[in-house]
């Protein structure tokens, strides 16, 4: 019981941070931000069941999601139409959760039969069809538009409406809390531990008594009722929900979340949820680039940290516990190379605000403010700076690279040898 | 004695080749029984039609009295028969100890339970705990089993095949690979794991198989030519010429 406390006291830490926090941000901006947080930090959890716990890439998880989203909105209106019976708005996610778990089994019973290439295709075929179906059964979906609602339905009990923002952001972080904590908890089951051991091994588990199939369904299912509570919360946030809730371009979003975090660990997503909806929300008011700068960032993760932001941070841990001073002696190598990948990236980022500025406007005044400053992008000089410093992170790199890798195989062989000698 | 693992008329294809013909086998209950054989002669093959692996071409495999080839390999695994593999066969990112306990899991009905903590089950826990002293890797429980070496390696699949508690194991190769100590210490640590209850193995090592066994079968192009104790298959003529002979030039 002391344990279990100890495990959860971390947990109740982050709940009550969170619970402040529009107490010390509290413009409606914060708060939209901070409640679209909540909501994406429960679907990419969910979907890391899939990903990181089960290891199965699926590009259709919205589907859950956004028809849960729609099941909500119809369900909200009924209520409020009074065709349907009263329902209170605290309990909707488990609407959503129903729905999730439903077309969840249903779809995840065909498409776990297979797993690799074929599962990730299975699931984009079906994330295509459900789009197109929102499109075609307009009279459910109403095609582009979507559909909307008024989330002030039914009686108020303790005077609480659900009308305000504030309202809604408790609601999530009420439920944001019990699924995170509750998924959580499912990675220290048997289930969890058979999913990951699935991930690592479909054939040993097989042999150890598992059903591949069977742990795989059950993942997928128990993945898309966490993002179909996800979905209830994201319409009611929004009292509108949309096609491009069910899409690909949703489901790639929490796919780059989850894996930008760091999918091995389980920290990861909810690093990964809250790092890129405040990126997307304050950066597209900077650059018109920044989807590209998006993509740059997930090419570079899946080609130099497959383990994301969690995975960096995880695989120092075996450092930290042999010796604290092994890890400071990183930090010298680590901050020079880093230091130089910058210098490159600010040179890369001034060139590609550059080029985008002069494929907008072509021609007349050529300032254009890249990280506060005003540049020329008609002058040669402003090209110049921005080539030398790509040039000069590159060259930097060159020589502080090895550094940080001599310092990181020193500080591992130093670690392996602590480990033998055990 | 009675008979835990009967084969008849077992064919296996694979198009037109044909890799196990007719096999007949019958392995008796606590017998330590060795399947020898040149490279090439199915061995493998008939290890994975055994556990369910693969599917059978034609004929039938009885378990206990029941058959089993049509069964999946985790049903087969259910009803008492667990396998190792030629190629190491763990979950190497895992800890030693999750491998283990993850091999456990099953017979003690956890199932796909969502609702009991594993960490919580103190029966469990010890189990896994007295398991990773039998098979000597207490001391690295907590590293991931990727790291071990490659006996110890070893070392742990035997233990995830046994963990589960199934009467009939099947080694594929344990000791390949191994240097003459480690190979001590594996075939040891089979002798002790292998008493009262039944073992078949693949092996290539001629030391061990003399060691191990109490009964020899030896597997040439998919038939099975003999079937006796390690004596008499020493002395027996068409093993000597199909097999053994030719390791003698």
């Amino acid at each position: 019981m002391a344990n279990l406390f100890k495990s959860f006291s971390t947990w109740i830490i982050i709940g009550v941070i969170a619970a402040i926090l529009p107490l010390i941000f509290d413009s409606s901006f914060a708060l939209t931000l901070l409640s679209k947080m909540g909501v994406l930090i429960i679907f990419t959890v969910a979907y890391n069941m899939l990903l990181g716990q089960g290891g199965m890439l699926s590009f259709g998880h919205a589907i859950y999601f956004g028809l849960a989203g729609y099941a909500s909105i119809h369900i909200m209106n009924g209520i409020g139409a009074e065709t349907l019976p009263y329902f209170p708005t605290v309990l909707f996610p488990l609407i959503g959760a129903v729905v999730g778990l439903f077309f969840g089994s249903l779809v995840g019973y065909v498409s776990t039969r297979r797993a690799g290439t074929a599962f990730a295709m299975i699931s984009l075929g079906f994330c295509e069809m459900v789009t197109a179906m929102t499109l075609i059964f307009v009279l459910f979906f109403n095609g582009e538009d979507g559909i909307q609602t008024d989330r002030m339905v039914g009686p108020e009990p303790f005077g609480i409406s659900f009308g305000p923002q504030i309202e809604i952001y408790y609601l999530i972080l009420f439920w944001c809390v019990i699924t995170v904590a509750l998924m959580y908890i499912i990675t220290k089951t048997p289930f969890g531990r058979m999913s990951n051991a699935v991930r690592e091994n479909p054939e040993r588990a097989a042999f150890i008594g598992y059903s591949v199939r069977r742990v795989r369904w059950q993942a997928f299912a128990l993945s898309s009722m966490f993002a179909g509570a996800a979905g209830s919360l994201h319409a009611l946030n929004y009292e509108h929900i949309g096609f491009e809730s069910v899409s690909v371009i949703q489901s790639g979003a929490v796919l780059f979340m989850a894996f930008i975090g760091g999918a091995g660990h389980f920290l990861g997503p909810i690093v990964g949820a809250i790092g890129l909806t405040y990126l997307d929300s304050t950066l597209a008011d900077y650059t018109e680039a920044w989807l590209l700068y998006l993509g740059l960032t997930f090419s570079g993760i899946v080609m130099f940290a497959p383990g994301g932001l969690a995975g960096l941070i995880v695989m120092h841990g075996p450092i930290a516990r042999t010796d604290k001073k092994l890890l400071t002696s990183l930090v010298k190598p680590y901050l020079l190379a880093i230091g130089s990948v910058v210098t490159g990236l600010i040179g890369l980022i001034g060139i590609i605000e550059m080029l985008y500025f002069r494929s907008l406007i072509s021609k007349g005044e050529g300032e254009v403010i890249i990280f506060w400053t005003e540049f020329n992008a008609n002058g040669i000089t402003s090209w110049l700076i921005f080539i030398g410093l790509i040039l000069g992170g590159i060259f930097l790199s060159k020589k502080t690279f090895p550094m940080a890798k001599e310092s990181w195989d020193h500080a591992i062989s130093v670690v392996k040898t602590e480990i033998s000698h055990e | 004695m009675s008979n835990v693992l009967q084969l008849k008329n077992v064919s296996k294809s694979f198009g037109e080749a044909k890799i196990i013909k007719n096999l007949n086998l019958d392995i008796k209950k606590n017998e330590r029984h060795a399947i020898i054989g040149p490279n090439g002669a199915g061995k493998s093959t008939l290890f994975h039609l055994i556990s369910g692996h693969y599917k059978l071409t034609s004929g039938k495999i009885k378990l206990n009295n029941k058959e089993i080839n049509d069964l999946e390999p985790h049903e087969i695994n259910r009803k008492g028969l667990a396998r190792s593999f030629q190629v190491t066969n763990i979950f190497p990112k895992m800890s030693v100890y999750e491998n283990i306990r993850c091999g456990i899991l099953w017979s003690m009905g956890f199932k796909y339970s969502i609702i009991r903590l594993v960490n919580g089950d103190k029966e469990l826990n010890n189990k896994t705990n007295s398991l990773l002293e039998e098979i000597n890797l207490k001391h690295c429980a907590h590293i991931p089993a990727g790291l071990l070496s490659y006996a110890d390696q070893r070392a742990l699949e035997i233990g995830i095949t046994i963990a589960g508690g199934a009467d009939t194991l099947m080694l594929d190769e344990p000791t390949a690979g191994m240097s003459n100590s480690e190979t001590e210490r594996a075939v040891n640590l089979i002798k002790k794991i292998s008493e009262k209850r039944t073992l078949v193995v693949v092996e290539h090592d001629m030391g061990v198989v003399f060691d191990l066994a109490d009964r020899i079968s030896v597997l040439v192009y998919g038939e099975i030519i003999a079937t006796d104790t390690p004596k008499k298959i020493r002395e027996n003529k068409a093993v000597q010429e199909a097999y053994l002979g030719t390791e003698d030039h």
